[in-house]
């Protein structure tokens, strides 16, 4: 009896060894992502919910960013534009497939374009890309845009994360759907969509770059980032973005590799420039002099882990970053200007924060300590991360909060952030002035005249804008031993079919 | 004066049998509470660990060696040092001093909320237990539904419609934490409310409210103050829950709950950051119980007889 017993316990647990121990499949490269939607992420890559990074393995764009935000080829080989840069002419890849088998065309590319205007579905790279006027198929591998208005780097918003090339047939040609079904034809297909648990995609060994690295790739939804952390200490997943503050939990430890990734990523301080106190230019102006920015990235970042700013949303590896401005600290000058604002006595204000990105709440604390130098009482509220985006971001009430962007190229975020009715407008900017300077600077035919222009556009917003952008931070990535092919750039452009595992 | 115990029914047992306080002040009994609990060791512990923290939050402001909330950009999670003895946090703050510092909000709304919940259900619980009828069954199932709310959720709730504002929260977690306080002070009431000397007060024809608090108060605050010692190690517990959800004690002040959940993410990085807050915490909490505890086997070896539920 004794003995059946124990033997039939044996079984079970080496049963449960077999179930649970079965050896991690060195073909799954397998990553996290933070369910920042809650469970709302969609596969459509214009949707304000775009599943990052599910969309980037799916879906293919015409061109990818390259060096300095370059274009490089894609799905269009090559391109061209009228003198004037109000038509842009390329042309497509042959012989590319669909996941579902049918040829993409002209026709797919126009139509993803399309999706793109559609106001039905609120997509934010429509604020950047509205000047696109028409879009046609001019024959199965030409596509021809009209834009409304002059723009020489045209094909620099092209690079967009979002602008991905989806099936028209796969929509039966309706631009107002919203498409869910993954069908690109992107290095990896979509096999099982849980955004919630486990989102599983499989090698696309058609793709047109050849084969990817791994058979599959496994996308589970780790929401806390010490949960992530532990995961990939664990080998529960391979690959994941830190806080730079936590690399030394990897640093030492051979069986991880801690990439350094200069990126213009940048947690602005928002002040909502059409609600009081912020409204006035003074205050603004003030709650920007007060703050000591290099203490600032030492504090919360560390000098290592990003590259200093002066409020202007344009990061220093871009080439039309301009380098002339300069913000030192003025704490005198600061309560001079508050008190000229009506404010002798300085002001309380709240500040609303949540760890959406690990380094959220340290930046909020760190900035009340150097403000209350100036009189200014920052009073942080801490709120749910989940939700932070739908319920606290943007709105009139929260006129002060914290923020979060990925790195942009500088005309895609002068004009998805600073224009006015831009979905993402998070500092209620309206200028007619500043969009006049951005539209003379898409039309202009000349490097150099364009980058005076945008860097102009850059000192009014360090200037007079709402946001307070002290640094800019690198990507810190840890990945696996195990995992090799790596490239050494920014997650938006990451090569996720060359990444291979042993 | 009329001597209670000596017109009992000698089967009945008297009042000095039943160990109640037939001639006594609610001050005498506290003071009587006091010395049986410091005649066992575990109440020596909980009431020398308790009175220490109680000490230190006190003074905490004029003992610290530095600013609780200076920031120091060059010593990002520094190891402990001759300067910083307890080695310092994310932002460069000295976790010494924020660890003394960090039990002061959290003491001082428990201490409130406890205070409040033990006034407030003392005399729900007495009331109902001498008037009975319909506001006993009334307070009674109040109490229960009360009791089936998952009171952290709730708790939650309200301190995320007013983040950052830890005061808010003590009429909610004295609401809460008063249930059981209620339970114990009727059920205590109920066993007195019958005894001849409560009936003899009555005949004498004196005041309800004098009879509530000269003659049933003395003898259920004991039992009253053991639950409200238990109730404040758990709502101690509850707040600094509060506190690392991030919805207690607002950033920057130090906060043992916030401490912990600021450095839990580099915790094997900088352990220092979150062992001090923690052993901070725990000892409070443990103080806390060995006291109730302490005071529960002082009151029950006393009143055993009647035993503490109904």
């Amino acid at each position: 009896m004794y003995r059946s017993r124990s033997a039939g316990v044996m079984v079970l647990a080496l049963g449960a060894f077999a179930l649970f121990s079965s050896p991690a499949l060195s073909e799954t490269l397998r990553i996290s992502h933070n369910l920042g939607l809650g469970g709302r992420e969609s596969l459509d890559p214009v949707s304000p919910n775009r599943f990052l990074p599910a969309i980037a393995m799916i879906y293919d764009r015409l061109v990818n960013p390259g060096k300095n935000g370059l274009p490089e080829p894609s799905l269009a080989l090559s391109w061209n534009s009228s003198a004037d840069f109000t038509e842009w002419t390329l042309k497509l890849r042959e012989g590319v497939r669909f996941h579902n088998g049918e040829p993409f065309s002209a026709e797919d590319a126009a139509f993803s374009l399309k999706r793109i205007l559609n106001p039905k579905l609120a997509s934010p790279v429509r604020s950047f890309l509205g000047i696109i006027d028409s879009v046609d198929a001019v024959d199965a591998t030409t596509l021809r845009v009209q834009l409304k208005q002059a723009h020489a780097d045209f094909l620099m918003l092209l690079t967009d994360y979002r602008v991905r090339m989806v099936s028209s047939k796969a929509a039966h040609g309706d631009l107002d759907a919203v498409l869910d079904s993954g069908i690109g034809t992107g290095p990896f297909k979509l096999s099982k969509l849980d955004a919630r648990n486990t989102t599983v995609l499989a090698a696309n060994p058609e793709h047109w770059e050849g084969k990817p690295g791994v058979e599959e790739v496994d996308i589970i939804a780790i929401a806390d980032q010490d949960a992530r952390n532990q995961a990939l200490l664990a080998g529960q997943i391979d690959l994941a973005s830190v806080a730079p503050n936590e690399v030394g939990l990897f640093k030492t430890n051979k069986q991880f590799v801690v990439q350094q990734v200069p990126a213009g990523k940048f947690n602005p301080i928002v002040m909502r420039t059409d609600v009081a106190p912020f409204n006035d230019i003074r205050v603004r102006k003030a709650l920007k002099m007060l703050a000591d920015r290099e203490s600032l990235r030492k504090l919360v970042i560390g000098d290592a882990n990003g590259s200093l700013a002066c409020d202007e949303p344009v990061w220093p590896g871009d080439p039309y970053f301009n380098s002339s401005i300069t913000c030192p600290t003025d704490v005198e000058g600061a309560k001079r200007l508050l008190s000229e604002a009506g404010y002798p006595n300085g002001l309380s204000l709240d500040l609303y924060t949540a760890s959406v990105e690990p380094i959220m709440i340290p930046l909020a604390e760190a900035y009340q300590a150097q403000a209350a130098k100036a009189g200014v009482k920052v009073n942080v509220k801490v709120v749910p991360a989940d939700g932070y985006w739908t319920n606290v971001w943007m709105k009139p009430n929260r006129p002060f909060v914290v923020g979060n962007w990925g790195q942009r190229a500088a005309d895609q975020v002068l004009n998805e952030v600073f224009r006015a009715g831009a979905k993402w407008n998070e500092t209620a900017w309206n200028r007619p002035d500043f969009e006049a300077l951005l539209d003379q600077a898409r039309s202009s035919a000349s490097f150099e005249e364009r980058k005076s222009i945008y860097g102009k556009a850059q000192a009014v917003l360090a200037e007079e804008g709402g946001q307070f952008i002290p640094f800019f931070r690198n990507e810190t990535r840890v990945y696996s031993s195990s995992v090799d092919n790596v490239s050494h750039v920014p997650d938006n452009m990451l090569p996720w079919h060359k990444i291979t595992k042993k | 004066m009329l001597e209670p115990a000596s017109i009992t029914d000698g089967a009945v047992g008297s009042a000095d049998q039943k160990g109640l306080n037939v001639n006594s002040s609610p001050k005498r009994s506290f003071q009587k509470l006091l010395r049986i609990i410091l005649s066992t060791p575990s109440g020596v512990v909980g009431f020398g660990v308790v009175a220490a923290h109680v000490v230190v939050a006190l003074i905490a402001p004029a003992i610290v060696l530095h600013d609780p909330l200076a920031q120091d950009p060059n010593q990002i999670m520094a190891a402990p040092s001759w300067t910083h003895p307890f080695g310092t946090d994310l932002l460069g703050r000295d976790v010494l001093s924020r660890t003394l510092e960090g039990g002061r909000v959290a003491i001082a709304v428990t201490a409130l909320s406890a205070l409040l919940a033990l006034i407030g259900g003392a005399a729900i619980g007495i009331t109902a237990a001498m008037r009975g009828g319909w506001f006993d069954s009334l307070t009674m199932r109040l109490v229960e539904s009360i009791g089936a709310l998952p009171y952290l959720l709730f708790l939650l709730v309200l301190a995320n419609a007013f983040p950052g504002s830890a005061f808010a929260l003590v009429p909610a977690l004295a609401i809460f934490y008063s249930t059981s306080i209620v339970r114990v002070s009727r059920a205590a009431a109920l066993s007195v409310a019958s005894a001849d000397f409560v009936t003899a007060a009555r005949v004498r024809g004196e005041k309800a409210i004098t009879v509530l608090l000269r003659e049933v108060l003395p003898n259920v605050l004991d039992v009253v103050l053991v639950d409200g010692a238990l109730r404040w190690a758990s709502m101690l517990l509850g707040f600094s829950s509060l506190s690392f959800l991030g919805f207690g004690v607002a950033p920057p002040t130090p906060d043992w709950g916030l401490m912990i959940s600021d450095a839990r993410n580099v915790m094997a990085i900088a352990p220092w950051a979150v062992f001090w807050p923690c052993v901070a915490l725990s000892t409070l909490i443990l103080g806390a119980i060995f006291l109730a505890d302490a005071a529960s086997k002082a009151v029950g070896l006393q009143r055993a007889p009647e035993g503490l539920n109904p």
